[in-house]
């Protein structure tokens, strides 16, 4: 047990982590490069950088949206996704393995205030999953994938909770402790390889209506002739 | 090419029967034979001429499907049907493309052996696409920004690249492209010009302003185009638009194009190619009568396509835009155009069309107006950029067998929301809005009357 622990605290990590990494990456790479082709094969390219990014930013902090439409899914989702990146990335315990092993360094949560949101995280993903399966709307859009991500997110906080609290593990230390590396690592391998990788191509969506609302000039003539020959008529 | 018609189905997608809805609408010529290799030859050249590919492989990789948009669909409100949802509608597209244009959804595809594209899905596609009246309210909502009616307009153009369109669009966009007149509702330029002096002779008797509404003057600044429909149904708004043309000291500034005076675009609905041929009709117009701006009248799909995409398929050179209610503002700021405040006592209030409003474009400059000319104006909820649709957006309200749906299905939501106001006139600057609005009027018996911005205008302006 305590050889694969530490095989999954190590190399095995190193090599999740690295795949998210540079899986996200190349999101990031291929979609600018996607975008910027579509561009280039426009006539009119003047874009509106400055208002598109101030409605991306706006969106990242959705205060003055929230309470439009279903204010209860949208608050939980909200800080769902607050917890998803606090948590893992300042809790105390993260950085001391970050300092250990590359000497690197940063302000971290509290012990208290990094467990409430931790449960506070849980309970958001399990609203959410609960929406997905009792909202009308919602359940009727959802795909088995879209359960599945979020047991997967979920489960690495919950058992890192449980890990680090003895008193609600039913299980080892270690065990509990290989359930959460191997449940994190996995979410790596999900991020880049699944639609969470939206958390790095959000802000593509916003510029999409001003770029993809103007087609290029002549495409629907080459479209209309090759399907339907040169006389092609309305 | 797309081979030539036979009545041989693919056995492996089968052949199941349409999917029949309340208030169903079935494209008339739909039976066309191997719907699902032509879907498929249509949607895989539309990939490689433009650049829907990538915003597909975009949204496939991050729309959440996290159910936002439904609460802000006025069709999936009204009908409740989850089909109606937009990002239902957006993920049947996408389905498709995944599994059959990106490389992870062909091995999907192989590896559990389904998601393959059968007969029903193209029946429910038709269905789906145009019960969406385009207003794009879910784009607002939407957290990720998908714009779904992106990706309506690009369902309707594969399904039209395969001739499963309204004949009704078809009709008025083949007489407007190839028929003799080269306009939607096939009107001729003799009766055009008649009608034309008709008004100008209606102004000077009501008004005591001797005009012209001129065509084909050379070398001015506004060449105008509005909805062709309104030579036949909107005297008071072309009233309205040359007795504002005038008073703002630009009556002889502006002309009325013969070769085409149609701003009509229904590709903005369903197809790229008519979408482009339009806007290069407009624009050779005005460069044959070397004008400098186009003008568009009261018609919000005209005014958004125009404004949109003159840049888009003009180049560097292409003229200016400009809708009539923006021009009307901003020489009213300039202190050019005056009204009597005292004439209209109604209760007013004003429909925001959704092509001139849900953007942030056109949304003060009327209510500016309208506050200068009626004392007792009041605001619809919602309004603005968020207002709902009148319900015959996309099209919808051109095709006569819709006229159930968009009555009590999509229209109510509006009629419930022009009876909450108590006003007595409506005011609406956009042709489709104005049928839509009479329609709903009549059919939920409100005590109201709708009017165009400019026929108010027409009012009260000080001469």
């Amino acid at each position: 047990m305590e050889s694969f622990l530490s095989f999954a605290k190590g190399p095995l990590f190193a090599v999740t982590f690295t795949f998210m990494i540079l899986g996200l990456l190349r999101h990031v790479y291929l979609q600018s490069t996607q975008v910027l082709q579509c561009i280039r094969r426009l006539s009119y390219r003047k874009i509106n950088i400055g208002t598109n990014l101030k409605e991306t930013v706006r969106w990242m902090a959705p205060v003055g949206h929230i309470y439009h439409h279903r204010p209860f899914v949208s608050t939980t989702s909200f800080v769902f996704h607050i917890g998803l990146l606090a948590v893992p990335v300042f809790l105390v315990d993260h950085i001391a393995l970050w300092t250990g092993s590359l000497g690197l360094w940063w302000p971290g949560l509290p012990p208290l205030a990094a467990d409430i949101l931790t449960l506070v995280t849980i309970a958001a993903g399990i609203i959410l999953l609960g929406v997905r399966v009792l909202d009308r709307d919602a359940s009727a859009l959802s795909a088995p994938q879209d359960y599945f991500l979020l047991v997967a997110l979920v489960v690495p906080f919950l058992s890192g909770f449980m890990a680090f609290h003895p008193s609600l593990n039913p299980l080892t230390y270690n065990a509990m402790l290989l359930i959460h590396v191997l449940s994190a690592e996995f979410a790596f391998v999900l991020l880049p390889t699944t639609k969470l990788s939206h958390c790095v191509l959000f802000p593509f969506d916003r510029f999409s209506s001003e770029i993809f609302w103007r087609m290029p000039a002549g495409a629907g003539e080459k479209v209309a002739h090759e399907l339907h020959g040169e006389e092609v008529r309305v | 090419m797309i081979p030539a018609a036979t009545e041989q189905i693919d056995e492996r997608t089968g052949t199941a029967p349409a999917i029949k809805r309340e208030y169903s609408y079935q494209i008339e010529n739909s039976a066309v034979p191997n719907r699902v290799e032509r879907f498929l030859q249509a949607f895989e050249s539309i990939l490689r001429h433009t650049n829907y590919k990538a915003l597909l492989d975009m949204y496939a990789r991050t729309h959440t499907r996290c159910g936002r948009c439904a609460s802000t669909c006025q069709v999936y409100q009204a009908t409740g049907d989850p089909k109606d949802i937009p990002c239902y509608r957006t993920t049947q597209i996408l389905k498709i493309y995944q599994r059959y244009f990106t490389f992870g959804g062909w091995l999907k595809g192989l590896a559990l052996g389904n998601g393959y594209l059968k007969e029903s899905d193209i029946d429910d596609l038709i269905e789906s696409v145009y019960r969406c009246t385009a207003c794009r309210r879910c784009t607002l909502e939407c957290p990720m920004g998908v714009d779904h009616a992106l990706i309506t307009h690009l369902g309707r153009y594969i399904l039209s690249e395969m001739r499963l369109q309204p004949k009704a669009l078809q009709v008025s966009c083949r007489e407007q492209l190839e028929g003799k007149t080269g306009n939607t509702s096939a009107v001729p330029l003799p009766a055009l010009v008649n009608n034309l002096e008709f008004l100008a002779e209606e102004i000077e008797e009501e008004k005591g302003v001797k005009l012209e509404f001129p065509v084909d003057r050379e070398g001015v600044e506004y060449v105008f185009f509005c909805p062709v429909s309104d030579y036949l149904m909107e005297a008071e708004t072309l009233m309205g638009n040359a007795l504002i043309l005038h008073a703002m000291g630009e009556g002889d500034n502006w002309t009325i194009g013969s070769k085409n005076y149609d701003a009509i675009n229904y590709g903005l609905f369903y197809s790229d190619w008519i979408l482009e041929r339009n806007i290069e009709r407009l624009i050779d117009e005005v460069r044959r009568l070397k004008g400098r701006t186009i003008l568009i009248g009261e018609c919000g799909h005209a005014s958004r396509s125009a404004k949109q995409f003159v840049p888009v398929f003009g180049g560097k050179q292409a003229p200016r835009v400009v809708n009539c209610v923006e021009l009307a503002h901003q020489k009213f700021k300039e202190g050019k155009l005056r009204f009597d405040s005292s004439l209209i006592k109604e209760r007013v209030t004003y429909h925001d069309p959704c092509n001139l409003a849900r953007s942030g474009w056109i949304v003060d400059q009327p209510r500016e107006l309208l506050r200068a000319i009626a004392k007792n104006y009041v605001e619809m909820t919602p309004s603005g950029t968020k207002n709902y649709c009148c319900g015959g957006g996309g099209g919808t309200v051109s095709i006569d067998e819709m006229h159930d749906f968009r009555m009590e299905v999509i229209g109510k939501t509006k009629a419930e929301q022009l009876k909450a106001t108590g006003a007595d006139i409506v005011v609406a600057p956009c042709a489709n809005c104005k049928k839509q609005l009479r329609e709903i009027i009549d059919h939920y018996d409100l005590s109201m009357e709708l009017m165009g911005l400019h026929d108010l205008l027409y009012k009260t302006v000080i001469l």
